[in-house]
């Protein structure tokens, strides 16, 4: 039986993760694991104490101190993932998922994601976390790192989802595109919906020998697919070709680039994920 | 794993508290770094760039994140000798050296023989650790006016007693400049910093320590080396496991290691003395709120910004305000809880813990008081372990043959209890003895079975012994005489 690994939060994301893990889902006939992450503020971080002066028993008054004032934190913090882990399983049961499970864990967001994925074949989370809900802009500050560090195919939910009717691909002549298109092909969580392949590249890129390729690949398999090639930046493109179809998911391969030169150029992938607001299918 | 991911995480996550905290604890460095290259018989200059570089090196390469490394008492009082008989330079090579053994140590993974050293030698090392930084502090206590002691105290009370009124300006601080000016404006005549030689007017560059690179050289500075190397690692594994608490975030203790091996190797080059990390400013630096290597780095860098630009002010600091906050580090790295728990815990820890003080406030040595209390925990743990040992016999029907049923440890420290065990006297044709709940651990378990066995068909007793576990029998195999036949061969009876 395959997996789905849903990732939620405080956020107002926890509830499209649940819709979105609850469809595609119905979709595998998957189990889904919820996952909720207690996360706990640094108490050293916190402190506002620069007085420098140590005296009798410091270490353990300290170790004592930094205790209680994370040991509040963390009972508060466990009692509100209960809650939400327990309105998660409800969404899903009610979208039609027999089999869910739920899965509280401590640590770091990254680790204990990369951690539980080993188990899943397909990870759902939210496109930003509570720290950077209001930044609507932007996108959290792990989906990132989880993205660069996973091997699974990770969904990431938008703030609305509508059931997902059409699924684009993002083509753009690297490898990481074709085999998303690949995914797309072989996977039962797309069979029946309609396949669009979208195109774009700076101006003047007259070479779509790529292009050929890549339809080649689904020609047989789904030989009613829409093409759009246009020039233009990517996230251009592929935003005001979404922005008609609201019913979409959006499929494209992730970070082909290295932290470094995305560190300097910035990435397509992140560009995209912050302008697109339908869910988007990562695949490494 | 390196990724931006975790540079982010150990240098940016917490900027503003680790800049603070940074600052705060390289005003800490000072008075140690001075202090101690005083009791080492050096300029302050060399305990000053010691502490920059060696703070900033590890916070690059080191493995315990919010860690603060630098000149230490432990390192200081090992090259007293060095540096009385060979001077300067050879405490240059010394240090070098010490930073490859440490390198070398990380390597071999030298970090897990901590897991030897108990709570209670551990307990030791910090008390001694601060009673050493307080005797440290008394030549300057030792024939001096009234004047001295009255600014020991000033600069004490303003430590302890201005926290309660602010938080938000370092205390020690405080009571170094309020003493600094009062000493120039009072003309008070005490020591200053500047009487104790030569501070640092530029920032350091690289030198080969001018010793003769020869044999000679490598038999002078090799034992200061490894004792240097070994106190330093000591000091900063436990300084790690005390900040792994403080913070609960976990550190590589193999990087740190070698990251100290790396500072070390480096300072040696920059004309520093050997360092570790420092249990004082480590717990001065997580109370002020730091918590990434950010922190440590900031140290590093400030206190040389400190001592090259108000190098001429720093030299203005009275003698007496340093040992004031020598004094309250040494306070705050002692464990009063471990006088309270003197009556409470098992004597055994009690008496490792007073052994591993006494032992290291004799000798001077650190490396010394902890194998004192590692051998010495070592003796009681085989003790203890000695005592899970039963005995049961009994005697067949007819009379003929007993059979003894061991259970338990048996090692070097058993071989009393074994042979007490059994009745020679007795006259008997057969006996049996039973290892199926016993484990037989080393060379001198088999030689006391081998004995017994022997002492029996002197007496005309044939002996079998049967049930031993699989690494008994192997040992046993091995290495007895009494049977020929190899008793692996025979099934074991469960």
């Amino acid at each position: 039986m395959k997996r789905i690994l849903a990732c939620i939060d405080a956020s107002s994301y926890a509830s499209s993760v649940c819709e979105l893990a609850a469809w595609a889902a119905t979709r595998l006939s998957a189990s889904v694991e919820i996952l909720h992450i207690v996360q706990r503020k640094d108490a050293v971080a916190a402190r506002k104490d620069l007085s420098g002066a140590i005296g009798l028993g410091v270490k353990s008054e300290l170790l004592e101190e930094l205790t209680q004032i994370d040991e509040a934190e963390g009972k508060l913090a466990i009692s509100d993932g209960r809650v939400l882990l327990a309105q998660a399983e409800k969404l899903l049961v009610a979208g039609g998922v027999s089999d869910v499970s739920r899965l509280h864990r401590h640590g770091s967001i990254v680790d204990t994601i990369i951690e539980r994925e080993a188990s899943a074949d397909l990870v759902v989370i939210g496109k930003r976390g509570a720290t950077s809900e209001f930044d609507s802009d932007h996108i959290g500050s792990s989906i990132e790192s989880v993205v660069r560090a996973s091997v699974k195919p990770v969904l990431i939910a938008s703030r609305k989802i509508q059931t997902p009717n059409i699924i684009i691909v993002a083509l753009d002549g690297s490898s990481a595109a074709l085999k998303a298109l690949d995914f797309v092909i072989a996977s039962p969580l797309f069979t029946g919906m309609q396949l669009h392949l979208v195109a774009a590249g700076p101006k003047g890129t007259a070479d779509k020998s790529w292009f050929v390729k890549a339809y080649s690949r689904v020609v047989d398999r789904s030989p009613s697919c829409i093409i759009h090639i246009a020039d233009g930046a990517p996230q251009q493109v592929l935003g005001d070709y979404m922005s008609t179809r609201r019913d979409a998911i959006l499929v494209m391969g992730a970070y082909g680039h290295s932290a470094l030169r995305t560190l300097i150029f910035g990435s397509t992938t992140t560009t995209v994920l912050r302008t697109v607001r339908a869910p988007v299918l990562l695949v490494r | 794993m390196f990724s931006i991911a975790t540079l982010r995480r150990e240098w940016l996550s917490n900027p503003r508290g680790d800049i603070l905290a940074g600052i705060v604890v390289a005003l800490a460095l000072i008075p140690e770094a001075i202090g101690f290259s005083i009791i080492a018989g050096v300029d302050p200059k060399v305990g000053l760039y010691a502490s920059f570089s060696i703070a900033v090196i590890a916070a690059l390469v080191g493995g315990r994140p919010g860690m603060i490394s630098a000149a230490t008492a432990a390192i200081a009082v090992l090259v007293v000798p060095l540096i009385r008989d060979h001077g300067v330079e050879y405490l240059f090579a010394a240090t070098i050296l010490m930073g490859v053994l440490q390198m070398i140590a990380g390597f071999l993974r030298l970090d897990l023989l901590m897991q030897y050293v108990s709570t209670s030698v551990v307990t030791g090392f910090v008390n001694a650790l601060a009673i050493l930084i307080f005797t440290a502090q008394l030549p300057q206590l030792i024939n001096v006016t009234w004047v001295t002691y009255a600014m020991v105290a000033a600069g004490l009370a303003i430590i302890y007693l201005l926290p309660r009124l602010t938080k938000v300006v370092p205390s020690p601080l405080v009571a170094i400049v309020v003493l600094t000016v009062v000493s120039i404006y009072g003309g008070l005549g005490v020591n200053t910093v500047g009487d104790m030689g030569q501070l640092p007017s530029s920032i350091p560059y690289l030198l080969i320590p001018d010793v003769p690179l020869t044999l000679e050289t490598l038999r002078i500075i090799f034992p200061y080396s490894l004792t240097m190397a070994i106190v330093g690692l000591l000091e900063s594994m436990m300084t790690a496991h005390i900040v792994d608490e403080l913070t609960d975030t976990p550190s590589n203790k193999r990087r740190e290691c070698k990251g100290q091996g790396i500072a070390n190797f480096a300072t040696g080059f920059l004309g520093g003395m050997g360092g570790c990390a420092m249990i004082g400013q480590s717990v001065i630096n997580v109370k002020s709120g730091g918590s990434t290597r950010l922190s440590t780095f900031v140290a590093g860098s400030f206190l040389l910004f400190l001592i090259v630009v108000l190098g001429p002010l720093v030299s203005q600091i009275p003698m007496p305000s340093l040992v004031a906050v020598m004094i309250m580090v040494s306070i705050g790295t002692f464990s009063w809880k471990s006088i309270r728990n003197l009556k409470t815990h098992p004597w055994q820890s009690s008496v490792v813990m007073v052994v591993t003080v006494v032992v290291v406030v004799w000798t001077h040595d650190l490396a010394q008081g902890v194998l004192a209390g590692v051998v010495l925990s070592g003796l009681f743990f085989a003790s203890k372990v000695k005592s899970l040992f039963t005995v049961t016999s009994n005697l067949s029907a007819d009379g003929a043959c007993r059979t003894y049923r061991f259970s338990g440890q048996v090692f070097f420290a058993s071989t009393e209890l074994f042979t007490d065990a059994f009745d020679f006297k007795e006259v008997l044709d057969r006996v049996v003895i039973d290892m199926s709940d016993a484990h037989f651990w080393d060379i001198s378990a088999i030689a006391i079975l081998d004995q017994a066995v022997l002492k029996f068909r002197r007496e005309g007793t044939s002996v079998e012994v049967v049930g031993m576990n699989e690494l008994s029998a192997k040992m046993v195999g091995r290495f007895a005489t009494h049977d020929a036949d190899d008793p692996t061969q025979r099934p074991a009876d469960h």
